[in-house]
């Protein structure tokens, strides 16, 4: 369906001046055709910096987390540190309608760009800051990174069971949690600034977005001062086992939920998976047995005995044949090449004319009955825009060549 | 509720059948923010985390005692409303009449079995935004498949490398999906179709593929794989960017310390915290590469030092000295934090069954309109004659006859 002319996102302008925590909140943005400009200090975004690359080359425009969560989005360079810098800044911020930022508390304030110097001159400005611990609180200063905030929010300590150390879970999740609800607490905000024509500060830490993934560990403390740590040793209550080729994972019950075992075992039965009867007895339906030792070694022992002679999509499409909720535990190669998301035409393959080849990204993570998703060109190079953006700011090319010799602002 | 501050989605009223994980997380945010949210249930059928663990002091009967229901639907009204039963629609379609939002997670066809699919409740309500969250999209050959969370986790790519190298992968060890990929992209993608009727005076769908929404979040490893036809290899605790980075044992039952050192300068900090053990100078620990290269080394000298020592003291000595460090905190310690507690991430609301119980609100703090955790998670049908007599406008003499027509239950 085409774009609205009175389209609200084409005409919403957001600036972004995130590294590696950060930039999918504005993607999210861009995602839905808002104007994000992606501002980089004069070196460069850090998450430039961070694999995996391009054909495996270390590049500046090579960094596929880069390209990913900044595709869509226009790209800028300036310095914080200069005060002609700091004034195009200014000048960004009083057109825009959202900015979103992960600097430490306190860094942007120390230059006289705090939220309420910025607000004064924009009252409708949305500030989203997105920081390890927040604004607030006794840790605000101090520093953090991904897998730190997601141990002191009680997050990773769910991944184990028993006395196993914790795992850790890809692509930073302690900064994508945070970066969602940011981008979220931004709608929220642009909603509440569209009624009442004010903005305001939001204020997004990574261990409050963690502390809100603990599922339902912090009620079993409060309700009955249990500690629990991750689910994964109750047979067939949410269990990965080994097959052909990698890893499955299944629910085959949940509970006393009797009507979703006997599928299951249909489903052996069927299959003609030696010891299947075993599977056949009622004491499968209480937990008490399943996480036993001896249910789980049984659960493993017969079930694995099928899973190790077919590889994961034979069992993920033939178990959900049997309404079993039985998965594959994908690498990339098997999310690019799994039938639903290549039916549907998820995974949009974009030229990058720096790079000088294709790159894979992730498509829609929803669709609209109006609104259109869309994927966006490359990430920026560095600079790559600022001639144009500073241009439709009133900046002169006399006036962007003087700031670019002065160190201010970077164009390529 | 005094009225003196501004709630940012005040007046906008949500029209919830959605249950159990990702969807009530969703309208539980909105409701946080002012929206009135109306939570649809029946006794016939109620939202089955109600029979989640945990329960308070462990006993599970009544339909009041889950806390992983609980802390899904604080600042909801609960109406009782048996959609099976043929009168039941005519109330659903005065709600939906003053909704802005209507959301569901049933499989598909559900709502047009109660002829309450996107073209009846355009007609009813033109500027309603229609929310459905599919396991895998609406159409495509895996569309009908079932997944819970830890299958979503599994199938999106989020498990794989979430592993020690050589172990089986283990994932979040939560459904993890279900509490953040696919609620946050939910919200986002309703906040989208509301600011977008500003403009247009129109409602839309807003359809949310869960699978579709969750990969978005772990991108890499795919794009990896398109880029150098390569799988990326198991995680651990580890990170490309950073050598000491990992979870190192400590004094105590279950203490660990995680512990972070991307650049030179917190190396040479680390160093100096560790008191400068000859073992730090050689030469192979001299950069971020040889570090990396001889991470397995790397790890067994930082343990030897952690071993002996308390994780809060260390973290405090390393924070101090600009080191990245945490400890694994626990639910108990994550809920006596000081900084989450003096940010009011938590909050205790007094449950007419369970008493005085603890919820979160969402990750979020705005200066201007309050996120608020107002009431503690309904009763089913709680609020059924309140709101039918109030902003439904029925009668007492037609609540009470729905009610003993089974239609109110």
């Amino acid at each position: 369906m085409a774009i609205m002319e009175n389209n609200y996102f084409s005409k919403l302008k957001v600036l972004d001046f995130t590294g590696e925590l950060g930039p999918y909140a504005a993607k999210m943005f861009a995602g839905i055709g808002a104007d994000v400009i992606h501002i980089e200090p004069l070196d460069g975004d850090p998450l430039r910096q961070v694999g995996p690359f391009y054909k495996n080359v270390k590049t500046r425009d090579g960094s596929l987390p880069f390209c990913c969560f900044n595709s869509g989005k226009r790209g800028l360079a300036l310095s914080l540190d200069h005060a002609e810098g700091r004034a195009v800044f200014q000048r960004l911020c009083e057109s825009a309608d959202l900015l979103v930022e992960s600097f430490a508390p306190g860094y942007l304030a120390q230059r006289g760009l705090s939220y309420e110097i910025l607000s004064a001159r924009n009252p409708k400005l949305v500030h989203t800051s997105i920081t390890p611990f927040g604004h607030t609180g006794p840790m605000a200063q101090q520093v953090g990174s991904d897998l730190t905030c997601a141990a002191l929010s009680g997050f990773l300590y769910l991944a184990g069971v028993g006395h196993e150390k914790p795992v850790r879970s890809p692509d930073n999740q302690a900064y994508r949690m945070a970066e969602a609800y940011a981008a979220v607490g931004s709608q929220i905000a642009l909603y509440g600034a569209q009624r009442s024509g004010k903005g305001q500060f939001v204020d997004v830490a990574c261990i409050e977005a963690g502390a809100g993934a603990l599922e339902n560990a912090a009620q079993f403390w409060d309700l009955e001062g249990k500690i629990r740590r991750g689910r994964g040793k109750e047979a067939g209550t949410a269990t990965i086992h080994p097959c052909a080729d990698g890893y499955i994972a299944i629910v085959a019950i949940m509970g006393k939920n009797k009507v979703m075992w006997t599928p299951f075992v249909e489903w052996m039965k069927k299959e003609g998976v030696e010891e299947w009867e075993v599977f056949d007895d009622d004491k499968w339906i209480e937990s008490s047995y399943r996480e036993s030792k001896e249910g789980y070694d049984t659960f493993c022992r017969i079930f694995e005995r099928y899973t190790m002679q077919h590889d994961k999509r034979y069992i993920y499409e033939t178990g959900q044949g049997y309404s079993v909720a039985v998965t594959p535990v994908s690498n990339g190669k098997d999310l690019l090449e799994n039938p639903q998301l290549k039916a549907r035409g998820y995974w949009h393959s974009v030229r990058n004319e720096t790079l000088g080849g294709d790159v894979v990204y992730p498509g829609a993570p929803y669709e609209f009955g109006e609104i259109n998703w869309r994927q966006g060109g490359s990430a920026p190079r560095l600079g790559q825009h600022t001639r144009e953006i500073l241009a439709g700011h009133g900046y002169t090319q006399q006036d962007i060549d003087t700031l670019i010799k002065a160190g201010a602002i970077y164009a390529e | 509720m005094p009225n003196s501050f501004e709630r940012a989605l005040q007046g906008i009223t949500v029209c919830d059948f959605s249950w159990v994980g990702a969807g009530p997380i969703a309208t539980s945010v909105l409701a946080q923010c002012g929206a009135k949210v109306i939570k649809i249930e029946s006794l016939k059928r109620p939202d089955i985390l109600r029979k989640g663990e945990p329960f308070k002091d462990g006993d599970n009967t009544g339909m009041d005692r889950s806390g992983y229901f609980a802390n899904r639907n604080a600042n909801k009204l609960d109406i009782a409303l048996n959609m099976g039963h043929p009168d039941a629609r005519e109330v659903a379609v005065r709600l939906i009449k003053q909704s802005d939002i209507i959301i569901n997670n049933f499989r598909v066809g559900q709502m047009e079995k109660w002829h309450l699919g996107w073209d009846d409740v355009q007609k009813i309500n033109p500027r309603i935004i229609y929310v459905t969250m599919s396991l895998q999209g609406l159409n495509g050959p895996h569309s009908e498949y079932m997944g819970y969370g830890v299958n979503l986790n599994a199938l999106c790519g989020l498990t794989a490398r979430a592993a020690f190298a050589g172990q089986p992968p283990f994932g979040t060890g939560t459904n993890y999906t279900d509490h953040v990929m696919v609620p946050t992209h939910t919200l986002f993608g309703i906040m989208a179709a509301l600011l977008e009727r500003e403009a247009t005076g129109r409602g839309q769908t807003v359809t949310i593929s869960q699978l579709e929404a969750a990969i978005s979040m772990v991108p890499s490893d795919a794009m990896a794989y398109a880029a150098n036809g390569e799988v990326l290899p198991p995680l651990g605790c580890g990170d490309p960017q950073a050598a000491p980075h990992g979870v190192y044992t400590t004094l105590g039952y279950r203490k660990w310390l995680a512990i972070a050192v991307f650049t030179e300068e917190e190396w040479r900090s680390l160093k100096k915290v560790m008191g400068n053990p000859a073992w730090a100078e050689e030469q192979k620990f001299a950069s971020l590469e040889g570090r990396l290269r001889h991470q397995e080394e790397l790890d067994a000298h930082i343990e030897a030092w952690t071993k002996g020592q308390y994780s809060d003291w260390l973290m405090d000595e390393l924070l101090k000295n600009g080191v990245k460090a945490g400890m694994v905190k626990d639910a108990r310690e994550a809920i006596e934090d000081p900084h989450l507690r003096q940010r009011g991430f938590w909050s205790y609301l007094d449950h007419p069954v369970v008493g005085v119980s603890l919820y979160n609100r969402a990750p979020v703090k705005f200066s201007r309109t309050p996120v608020i955790m107002e009431t503690p998670a309904p009763s089913i049908g709680q609020h059924t004659k309140e709101v039918l007599s109030g902003m439904l406008g029925y009668s007492d003499q037609e609540i009470q006859k729905m009610t003993g027509d089974q239609v109110l239950v």
